[in-house]
């Protein structure tokens, strides 16, 4: 579904991603793990297309998406959940929530999407009139995710969903991330700092240090692997 | 390189003679009456424009108000001359000193404000000044006409007198502005102009420097007016000297040539002023307002198409041309080969403690950033400071180094404490910083990026520039001084960093992610060159959060987590810490591999 080839992406000069190689198929569900700074986030808005790359190829279900601005990618059908969540704050839990249906294939389903993540997030239900801003950091979360869902994605990008959560909350919503690729059939790129959470998750795991893949493999062959720890600690 | 700087030297001085020069013999050229007027404009208004490019262009503290101090010099002049007699030389003289006085006044709560909040709180004081001319009577002063004394009361019959008052005003200025352009006051201004926060690491006490800038900037202002009046009003009125065309004309004439620099409010008087002069007297009469109409659309043009002012836009291409790129690889030359054993050559446990760190606490908001975090940092060893994202690390070098308050604790620096101390301060008792994105000033060369830091304990230009050299050369960056830092790759602006960091002549660094971004081998270049420092006798601290790195050049480690020492010791103990694994890769990581840690805990 999606084939990254030597991609490169440089700020001003300094290397955030240099000749990285990854691939997603259909359905899969994938994680890149590292420590920060690795280029995890990069990777994604590279991906999504806020960032330029550098170097190298972009192909989303065969198609070269390389040049494509990110508007373009998004009615591709890639939906990106930034770091830090950027719920906006001054309007409603639904106001958030129908702005996330604004790629075409998903406004016409506008109601049928906003009943399914209602239901999937019953916490967002009860306080759909309330400002995004007064939500808690877990329910903030659930919001950017389910704003993620209401594009009707084919493709999931998710960045550090765990990010500044309590380990309680972070489990909810690693679970609630699990049903939602099950119930349908999504393919999902995460992006985390916790190792053991993510890639118990996953089918797939890459292990990003400084900007390059150092390992890659199925998740319980890297949960074993103690390599993942040098690329976080250097030992 | 002495010549080049010689010439550029010569250069000022020799522009300003010329402009003396040209102005002069315009003046004794001209015939009509009419036309020397438009000349004395020319020179009061570029006058004006320099008055405010030295605290706005210069300082980057964009002033509205400045006719505070114009209205000031024409009402203290003209009121002495009608109320005690007092000759306008004198007093034209007191309105400078009156104007600087009340800069002082003025800048003193002003400056507290940052940025476009400093501008708004401008505009207030010339209204202020409005309201109580009116309230005091002064709504119209007429200056008392002498004709038994015409010189000694500034009348004039000859209109050649008011263009030469005004000319010499103009030529004084220019002499002011270029003498602070090459001071130490002129470096530090434009380095807060710049970057405020990278200024005050560097040792610039901001708030003096703006002051002194205000109060030099008011005083030609002051007799701008003062001549004005005499020149051109006769009668002073609260809306001629204290309203809002006066900040307007000063602002076209300098946006128009060029903020920044000593030859853009020249130009732009010299083409705007004979422009609306030229434009009110053919068209002005037969189709009223058009004139305004035309030099609007002028205005417009110039933003369109040279924002930056004729000055930098004509010059632009020039100094692109100087900065071509200069041969590279000039720090390969730097790096010599350094091996572990310099870590052994200093034995860190057994040098005194010069940084003492007790129990820290620093919260916003609500979200506690720093908890009572200790360490000590001792003599000549390389500290480095680790821990995941949000660990609270530069909020720790913020608080080292003055930039922010702790809530609670004490830094102690070679005994005495550091505590609260401003930021200029704590890098003038000798601890230097660098910044997670390199904060350079990016209109200076990185010569004289490097000289801001030279500055800090004081010294001629000459001696800064000297220190300048020296520090350029000890992180192999000679060849790249005449530069704008633009031009610099990463590893580069990260050397040029750390040089304008040495020029502080610190005791201590402190080095905030130096080896972020960087390719394996500018790791290996800068890591060679913090080894080098820490031989010259300077303590290092640095943060990063790739530890890979860190462990090859640290004696020792302090490991920060959600801000709050985790631990500390050599760098092999604490990467195996099962609290540091924690930290970095989750508990139930330490879970799963808790048998294959045991292992190697083990001897």
């Amino acid at each position: 579904m999606l084939r990254i080839s030597g991609l490169s992406v440089a700020y001003a000069g300094l290397h955030a991603l240099e000749d990285v190689s990854l691939e997603v198929n259909e359905g899969e569900f994938v994680t890149i793990v590292g420590p920060n700074g690795a280029g995890k986030t990069t990777l994604l808005k590279a991906i999504s297309g806020s960032v330029r790359a550098a170097a190298g190829r972009l192909d989303f279900r065969a198609r070269d998406m390389t040049t494509l601005p990110a508007h373009e990618r998004a009615a591709l059908g890639i939906a990106h959940v930034p770091e830090g969540r950027r719920v906006f704050p001054s309007l409603t839990v639904l106001e958030n929530l129908e702005l996330g249906s604004y790629r075409r294939a998903a406004r016409s389903r506008r109601a049928e999407g906003l009943a399914a993540v209602l239901a999937l997030f019953p916490a967002l239900a009860v306080r759909r009139r309330q400002l995004a801003g007064s939500l808690s950091g877990g329910e903030q979360q659930m919001l950017a995710l389910g704003r993620g869902l209401m594009a009707a994605p084919d493709l999931l990008l998710l960045d550090e969903p765990s990010q500044g959560l309590a380990p309680r909350i972070v489990e909810q919503i690693f679970e609630t991330i699990d049903r939602i690729r099950r119930e349908r059939r999504l393919t999902v790129l995460l992006v985390e700092q916790r190792v053991v959470e993510a890639l118990e998750l996953c089918d797939r795991g890459y292990v990003l240090e400084t900007g390059r893949v150092v390992l890659a493999g199925a998740h319980d062959a890297l949960l074993s692997d103690p390599r993942v720890q040098r690329a976080y600690l250097g030992v | 390189m002495k010549r080049a700087h010689l010439l550029h030297w010569t250069r000022g001085w020799v522009g300003i003679a010329a402009i003396v020069a040209i102005g002069l013999a315009l003046s004794l050229v001209i015939t009509e009456r009419y036309h020397h007027r438009i000349l004395t404009l020319v020179f009061l208004w570029a006058a004006m424009g320099l008055a405010w490019n030295i605290i706005s262009g210069y300082a980057g503290q964009i002033s509205f108000g400045h006719q505070a101090f114009f209205g000031i010099g024409a009402y203290v002049t003209v009121l002495l001359a009608a109320k005690a007699g007092v000759t306008p030389w004198l007093g034209m003289l007191a309105g400078a000193l009156v104007a600087v006085l009340a800069a002082l006044l003025i800048g003193t709560p002003t400056f507290r404000l940052a940025g476009i909040y400093f501008g708004l709180a401008t505009l207030a004081y010339p209204l202020i000044f409005r309201i109580v001319m009116d309230y005091l009577g002064y709504q119209e002063v007429a200056i008392p006409m002498v004709r038994d004394r015409p010189a000694l009361f500034m009348q004039f019959t000859e209109p050649r007198s008011f263009d030469l008052l005004a000319l010499a005003l103009l030529a004084a200025t220019l002499v002011l502005s270029r003498l602070i352009e090459g001071s130490r006051l002129g470096y530090s201004l434009r380095a807060i102009k710049e970057n405020e926060q990278a200024a005050l690491a560097m040792g610039v006490d901001a708030f003096r420097c703006k002051m002194a800038a205000y109060a030099l900037s008011a005083a030609p202002a002051a007799l701008a007016g003062a001549i004005y009046s005499h020149a051109i009003l006769f009668v002073v009125t609260p809306e001629a000297v204290f309203g809002v065309l006066v900040i307007v004309q000063t602002l076209v004439v300098c946006l128009v040539g060029g903020v920044g620099t000593l030859w853009g409010p020249v130009i732009g008087a010299a083409i705007m002023i004979p422009v609306s002069e030229i434009l009110d007297s053919t068209v002005g009469d037969r189709l009223p307002g058009i004139q305004g109409v035309v030099y609007g659309a002028a205005l417009m043009g110039i933003m369109m198409f040279a924002p930056e002012g004729l000055f930098w836009r004509l010059g632009r291409g020039r100094a692109a041309a100087a900065a071509a790129p200069a041969p590279a690889a000039t720090t390969a030359a730097a790096v010599e080969p350094d091996g572990a054993t310099t870590r052994a050559a200093v034995p860190a446990t057994s040098s005194a403690v010069v940084l003492d760190v007790r129990s820290v606490s620093k919260a916003f908001l609500g979200l506690q950033a720093l908890t009572e975090v200790t360490f000590d940092v001792r003599d000549r060893e390389i500290l480095g400071i680790i821990g995941p994202n949000g660990a609270g690390k530069t909020t720790l070098f913020n608080v080292l180094n003055g930039f922010l308050l702790p809530e609670h604790g004490e830094i102690r620096w070679q005994g005495e404490p550091i505590t609260g101390l401003s930021p200029h301060l704590v890098c003038r008792r000798g601890i230097g910083r660098t910044f997670q994105v390199v904060r350079f000033f990016p209109r200076l060369t990185v010569l004289e990026n490097v000289m801001v830091g030279a500055f800090a304990h004081g010294g001629t230009p000459a001696a800064a520039t000297a220190r300048a050299r020296e520090a350029l050369a000890r992180v192999g960056l000679a060849g790249r001084a005449a530069v704008t830092p633009s031009g610099l790759t990463t590893l580069e602006l990260r050397l040029m960093e750390l040089a304008r960091c040495l020029a502080t002549a610190p005791r201590l660094v402190l080095l905030d992610e130096p080896l972020a971004g960087l390719a394996a081998d500018g790791v290996e270049i800068l890591s060679a060159m913090i080894r080098r420092v820490r031989r010259a006798g300077v303590t290092v601290v640095i943060i990063e959060h790739t530890i890979q790195a860190l462990v090859k050049i640290a004696d020792r480690l302090v490991v920060l987590d959600q801000g709050r020492r985790l631990a500390e010791g050599l760098p092999g103990d604490v990467t195996r810490n099962p609290a540091v694994i924690e930290a970095y890769l989750g508990q139930r990581w330490l879970a799963r591999h808790a048998s294959t840690h045991a292992a190697d805990l083990r001897p």
